[in-house]
């Protein structure tokens, strides 16, 4: 039996924090909270705290100078997680003003004990501490110590067990501030400004004890509160996609088009990733919706993210029937403002509310667009996340991508990214005999035999029809291709598939 | 500000019963100050005394139109509030109007936090002042 102590950890109550926190908050901590005016300090310490206080395990919080009392009951309570019902009851809140406008730090500390004494609290806030730290300046007071209060109020509230916040702006990290040595957690909370959009993150820069997510971690706030998008299914693959070590090959999964499966080695193996390279027209949102169709006949759900431009998303008729029945999830986020995180949060939710196993991401070049500016300089690698995350929780992933027609080099997708994917299938027009056809070929199947054939397909009203190999012809991936050498000459009614 | 509202009523009820029966001037003003005072022992704690004082005396000006005598209840240094003057001007009236008056300024200032903070917080922190007491009024069935 073990001797040491055993700190319990709080959940916040704020989504996603306790992932970025390392388990959640450590009881009986001393922690801070900064960042700059308007990235949601005042907003995260309201959401824990009616998260966590009850009558029994009450929270006080102490306002000192900065927000009026009277303007953050007034805006807080716009958040669905204030609860008028809680005030007096689990929540206090006590003003400090008059104390620290007479700039006497003990007298401060003395206020704070006195309440503290009074209601046991479990929790404990104080908003704002620049406040307690400018008022130290100004004071020509030699006992005002400010280091030692901090000290004093740490040790303090550790011994009366209230898990303690300090919640103060314009701190800068190069700062030799003391409460950074005392504090056991710093949360630094951060805005993003690039061109027109704001992109809100946060940093857990400290955290005794526990192993927290480094790195920075884009939050939302809306009506509901704070959101943290943790950095998502980045753990070991629930259900690997390639075969395992019995040796069983996953299953194929039927992509809803006619002799593709073939071309595949027998379809989709279960929890690939597959991208779908092609230029505008070539029919990859018409591949990426039968694949869903499929799916869904075969009784399996999936989900969409579509990422146009343009409100009505869906002219594929079946795709919107799916959708409204259901069967299909759609994630159709047009914030200027979106984070791979925020992203694959969303796809993840849909995925467990449907319980999906086909994912489509129709497209890349759109998702690139849609995400914040401060995140397209990491597109690769925010894309590997997320192909990642996808295929981690066991979903197969189709992706279509805009690839710009170019008959110099053979690519499959503008990014670089093909490496990233299990799959890959490639569309491109040719010119023959005056006529712009279409050709498909599979170039990877991971692990898995396919076809290597150029093969003609068309659209029709049924779909995507593939055809035969375009016999007689080189040199398909120039665009222009010519007869081969003692072939007969080719009829424009045999490209017809 | 003051509507015929069901605070308004509960402030009435709540002033009557502190007054007692058939006051003067003075225990009026007595029941309208310690009415305050209880207000201001609510609120003080969360907003500070100075967001007291300054819901006060916002209070006295909304009254004014309707009682133009109120400003003088108002005194030169906004930073402490001090509800001797308006104490001593309640009491140069009579007692219905001193009961009036005193009930549109509670009333208005209720309100005016109202607009703030919302109607339910406002009544969370306030509620216990105009609670009834035993001696008052039973509560009406106000429903139609």
């Amino acid at each position: 039996m073990t001797t040491k102590v055993t700190i319990n950890r709080l959940a916040t109550g704020v989504p996603g924090l306790d992932e970025v926190l390392g388990g959640g908050l450590p009881e009986f901590s001393f922690n801070l909270i900064a960042g700059p005016p308007g990235c949601g300090k005042t907003t995260l310490a309201h959401q824990m705290m009616f998260a966590l206080a009850t009558p029994e395990r009450p929270a006080l919080f102490f306002t000192v100078l900065g927000e009026p009392p009277l303007k953050m009951l007034r805006y807080q309570q716009q958040f669905d997680f204030f609860d008028n019902e809680a005030i007096n009851h689990s929540v206090r809140y006590v003003n400090l003003a008059d104390d620290t406008l007479a700039g006497d730090l003990d007298e401060v500390l003395r206020r704070i004990v006195t309440e503290v004494e009074a209601y046991s609290p479990a929790l404990v806030f104080v908003d704002s501490f620049r406040s307690v730290v400018l008022a130290s300046q100004t004071q020509n007071n030699p006992n005002n110590n400010l280091p030692q209060f901090i000290q004093q109020l740490g040790m303090l509230m550790t011994t009366w067990q209230a898990t303690t916040f300090l919640i103060g702006e314009y701190f800068t990290e190069s700062d030799t501030n003391p409460i950074f040595t005392v504090a056991d957690g710093l949360i630094w909370l951060r805005q993003s400004l690039q061109r027109n959009s704001m992109v809100r993150k946060m940093e857990i820069m400290k955290m005794r004890g526990q192993p927290t997510l480094p790195g920075l971690h884009t939050f939302r706030i809306s009506a509901g509160g704070i959101n943290v998008f943790a950095p998502a299914g980045l753990n070991a693959p629930a259900h690997p996609p390639q075969a395992d070590a019995t040796g069983v090959a996953p299953k194929r999964l039927k992509m809803g088009v006619p002799r593709l499966d073939e071309m595949l080695g027998g379809g989709l193996p279960q929890g690939y990733s597959l991208l779908v390279a092609g230029p505008s027209g070539s029919g990859k949102s018409i591949l990426a919706a039968t694949f869903l169709a499929q799916g869904a006949r075969e009784g399996e759900t999936g989900v969409i993210a579509v990422f146009e431009q343009r409100p009505n998303h869906s002219q594929n008729a079946t795709l919107a029937r799916l959708i409204a029945d259901g069967k299909i999830g759609l994630v159709d986020s047009r914030s200027p403002d979106l984070s791979i995180d925020e992203i694959v949060h969303l796809l993840l939710k849909e995925i467990a509310r449907l319980k999906a196993t086909r994912v489509v991401i129709d497209s890349l070049s759109g998702f690139e667009l849609a995400l914040a500016p401060t995140f397209r300089a990491d597109f690769r690698e925010s894309l590997s996340r997320m192909v990642t995350a996808l295929t981690n929780v066991g979903v197969s992933v189709l992706m279509t991508s805009e690839l710009e027609d170019r008959y110099t080099d053979l690519r499959f997708s503008p990014y670089g990214t093909a490496f990233l994917t299990d799959a890959i299938i490639v569309q491109r027009y040719i010119e023959v005999h005056s006529r712009l056809l279409r050709i498909m070929a599979v170039v990877k199947v991971r692990a898995s035999a396919h076809s290597d054939e150029l093969r003609l397909y068309r659209i029709n009203d049924d779909g995507i029809q593939i055809g035969e190999m375009l016999s007689g012809q080189e040199g398909l991936l120039g665009g222009r291709p010519t007869r081969q050498r003692g072939s007969v000459a080719a009829e424009p009614d045999r490209y017809e598939t | 500000m003051p509507t015929d509202s069901e605070e308004g009523r509960r402030i009435a009820v709540s002033l009557v019963s502190r007054a007692g029966h058939s006051p003067n001037s003075a225990q009026v003003a007595k029941a309208i100050i310690a009415t305050l005072q209880d207000m201001d022992i609510a609120l003080s704690p969360i907003i500070g005394r100075k967001g007291v004082v300054a819901l006060y005396r916002r209070s006295l000006h909304l009254c004014e139109s309707a009682y133009p005598d109120l400003i003088g209840a108002l005194d030169s240094t906004p930073e402490h509030v001090d509800f001797s003057r308006l104490e001593s001007l309640l009491q140069q009236q009579t007692p219905n109007d001193a009961l009036c008056l005193g009930n549109h300024l509670l009333e208005t200032l209720y309100q005016l936090l109202s607009t703030l903070i919302g109607v339910s917080l406002t009544e969370r922190l306030l509620g216990a002042v105009f609670e009834a007491p035993l001696s008052a009024l039973p509560a009406q069935d106000t429903s139609p």
